[in-house]
């Protein structure tokens, strides 16, 4: 059904319009319904406009057939209210773009907090991330049976004296042919271990300062985009230089249908819930793209965390390594 | 109010270096274990085996470095000549020379003077073997330099460009690498060999600012820059400047070689057969596209 609403819309002119404005009423779920309305809302929370005068701003049917999406008048960001900012630390400026169209638009000013994202790159921090994230999931598997637990005789292959031979109590023994190894891997065996909690945190914030720092981190209004074609998806990329691998971060999790669909069969630009966001994709990927709501989420998460009073969480526990399945 | 951080500069220079990814990250230090005991007294073997300094304590005193003379004993050395072998060197020829040169009719003023027809007076030469990259025109015996000559040399000063401006001549100076000062400073040896005529290299890094000022008359700086600093150095010094254009020898004073050329009316590649009295001419696709580059 959505796809149909989808595709139905790319392909009817702007005689339909009337139509695909009665079908947008029909999909509250999907890509169509994020449009002026909702990033109005959006932006007037961050620019600290009253609810009163939540205006919907009219779209004319012409933006509506050029762009396929319809946005307020630019700028639609200026100004972004941060908690917490640290005393004697101005906050750090993003522009905000588009994805609607190949070419870069600019639609606004970005303001970040100085503490997520112009926070000291710990580089080392982040390798331990990396490390944790590498090592908490691996199972070493390797197994070699001892001498008690190989098949067959437990006899004295020979007697100790008179037969000329060497001395030999066991035919399983470690320096026999076929012998069992002593000390050798007992697997299954878990790498799991638990980060402490300030690392994490430290690691993201750090992880996305660098991002930030060489212009690698996007961020744009939504993820909609107006074809589900992967060629533009890496039209788009290739023209603004951002590399091959691009990582998508949106505040839902169900991602946009059409870059959905656009990215499906690229394997290396990838679309990810805020909650899935860690280190370890950020650094693999060459871009990191957040929306606006996407960076709304991560800000606030972390700096409520950079600043809560009880610093020492449960999840702040630090699990060693074998604690958990030795 | 802002002020720029320790994070900020941390962040600036993070702008400049690779992108940061998974193959370039270093890893986090290690927490070394305590090397002492952990009994009472800190242990009876101090961290170290059974034996020797730790055992003992018997620690080198500071500022001990093993088989070197310790940094505060070490007297401290300015290598003044530093890589001085490996040095331009360009021997000085006097503006009184010249003019005695020319006056004793070792050097003739009809024809442009260079680095040849300098050697060709067999009373000064050039030893690329001791890295002589040609001759520097010095300022002695500039109340006397009364010759209008178009000369090119390899060093100079700004006194003697204006000396040497002043009378109506020009002056350039043109680099020469070793290769081809072999070349220039006894053609006749260099053409009994059979070897082509080499191509001028362009000068080194350090040299390129030099041969490309036009204060210097540099012969890779762009001539109408350079007709500026002519006027500009008569204003300067306080004299007038001859003009060149009204000059009866002004063909003369205005012939330049190439810069990849050593002898005028030879070009580089060219082989001259002094028996035969005749010259070969590249005509190979590969060599032509050498020569010309």
């Amino acid at each position: 059904m959505l796809r149909q609403i989808c595709t139905g819309r790319l392909s009817v002119s702007s005689a339909c319009c009337s139509v695909i404005l009665s079908l947008r009423g029909l999909s509250p779920n999907n890509v169509v319904s994020r449009s002026a309305s909702t990033i109005s809302t959006l932006v007037d929370s961050f620019t600290l406009k009253k609810k009163s005068e939540d205006i919907v701003p009219v779209v004319t049917e012409d933006v509506e057939v050029e762009t396929g999406l319809a946005r307020g008048p630019l700028p639609l960001i200026t100004h972004r209210e941060l908690n917490y900012l640290p005393f004697g630390r101005a906050s750090r400026q993003a522009w905000m773009e588009n994805l609607d169209t190949i070419e870069e638009q600019k639609l606004g000013l970005v303001d970040l907090h100085p503490d997520v994202f112009g926070t000291f790159p710990r580089i080392e921090i982040i390798q331990s991330n990396m490390q944790w994230q590498m090592l908490y999931k691996k199972v070493n598997w390797t197994f070699a049976p001892s001498r008690a637990e190989l098949p067959g005789s437990q006899r004295k292959p020979w007697p100790q004296k008179g037969t000329g031979r060497a001395r030999h109590g066991h035919r399983k023994a470690p320096q026999w042919h076929g012998g069992g190894k002593p000390h050798g891997p007992r697997g299954p065996k878990s790498y799991y271990y638990m980060l402490p909690f300030d690392k994490r945190l430290h690691g993201l914030c750090s992880m996305l300062s660098v991002k930030h720092a060489q212009d690698d981190l996007k961020i744009v209004d939504t993820l909609d985009i107006p074809t589900d074609d992967p060629k533009y998806m890496e039209d788009l990329v290739d023209k603004r230089k951002w590399g091959v691998s691009v990582l998508f971060v949106d505040d839902t999790d169900i991602a946009p249908k059409n870059l959905a669909l656009a990215t499906d069969s690229i394997g290396h630009m990838n679309i990810m819930p805020v909650y899935g966001l860690n280190v370890y994709s950020m650094l693999k990927h060459e871009t990191l793209v957040l929306s606006l709501a996407a960076l709304n989420k991560i800000e606030e998460k972390l700096v409520f965390h950079l600043n809560r009073h009880n610093p020492r969480p449960p999840t702040a526990r630090k699990i060693h390594k074998g604690s958990f399945i030795s | 109010m802002s002020m720029k951080s320790g994070s900020d500069w941390a962040l600036a220079l993070l702008r400049t270096l690779p992108r940061v990814g998974l193959m370039n990250l270093p890893r986090e230090p290690f927490r070394k274990h305590p090397r002492t005991g952990r009994g009472q007294h800190g242990g009876k073997l101090h961290g170290g085996p059974q034996k020797g300094s730790y055992q003992r304590m018997s620690y080198p005193r500071l500022g001990w470095e093993p088989r070197k003379v310790p940094w505060y004993v070490r007297v401290p050395m300015e290598n003044y000549y530093k890589d001085h072998h490996l040095k331009r060197q360009y021997p000085p020829l006097s503006l009184g020379t010249l003019q005695l040169l020319i006056d004793t009719n070792r050097i003739s003023t009809d024809e442009p003077i260079d680095l040849t027809a300098i050697c060709n007076t067999k009373l000064h030469e050039v030893r690329p073997q001791e890295r002589h990259y040609g001759f520097h025109l010095t300022v002695d015996g500039i109340d006397t330099f009364k010759a209008k000559v178009n000369i090119e040399v390899q060093w100079t000063s700004e006194a003697v460009i204006a000396a040497v401006e002043k009378n109506g001549g020009t002056i350039t100076t043109s680099y020469y690498d070793l290769h081809s000062i072999y070349a220039a400073k006894d053609p006749i040896a260099w053409f009994r060999t059979g070897k082509p005529i080499p191509k001028r290299m362009i000068p080194p890094e350090d040299a390129i600012e030099f041969y490309t000022n036009p204060k210097m008359r540099g012969y890779l700086a762009d001539p109408e820059k350079v007709a500026e600093e002519r006027l500009v150095l008569a204003q300067k010094y306080g004299y007038e400047l001859p003009k060149i254009e009204e000059d009866p020898q002004r063909d003369l004073l205005l012939k330049r070689k190439d810069p990849r050329q050593i002898f005028y009316g030879l070009e580089p590649g060219w082989v001259v057969n002094l028996r035969d009295k005749c010259i070969l001419k590249p005509k190979d696709e590969a060599l032509l596209q050498y020569y010309s580059n």
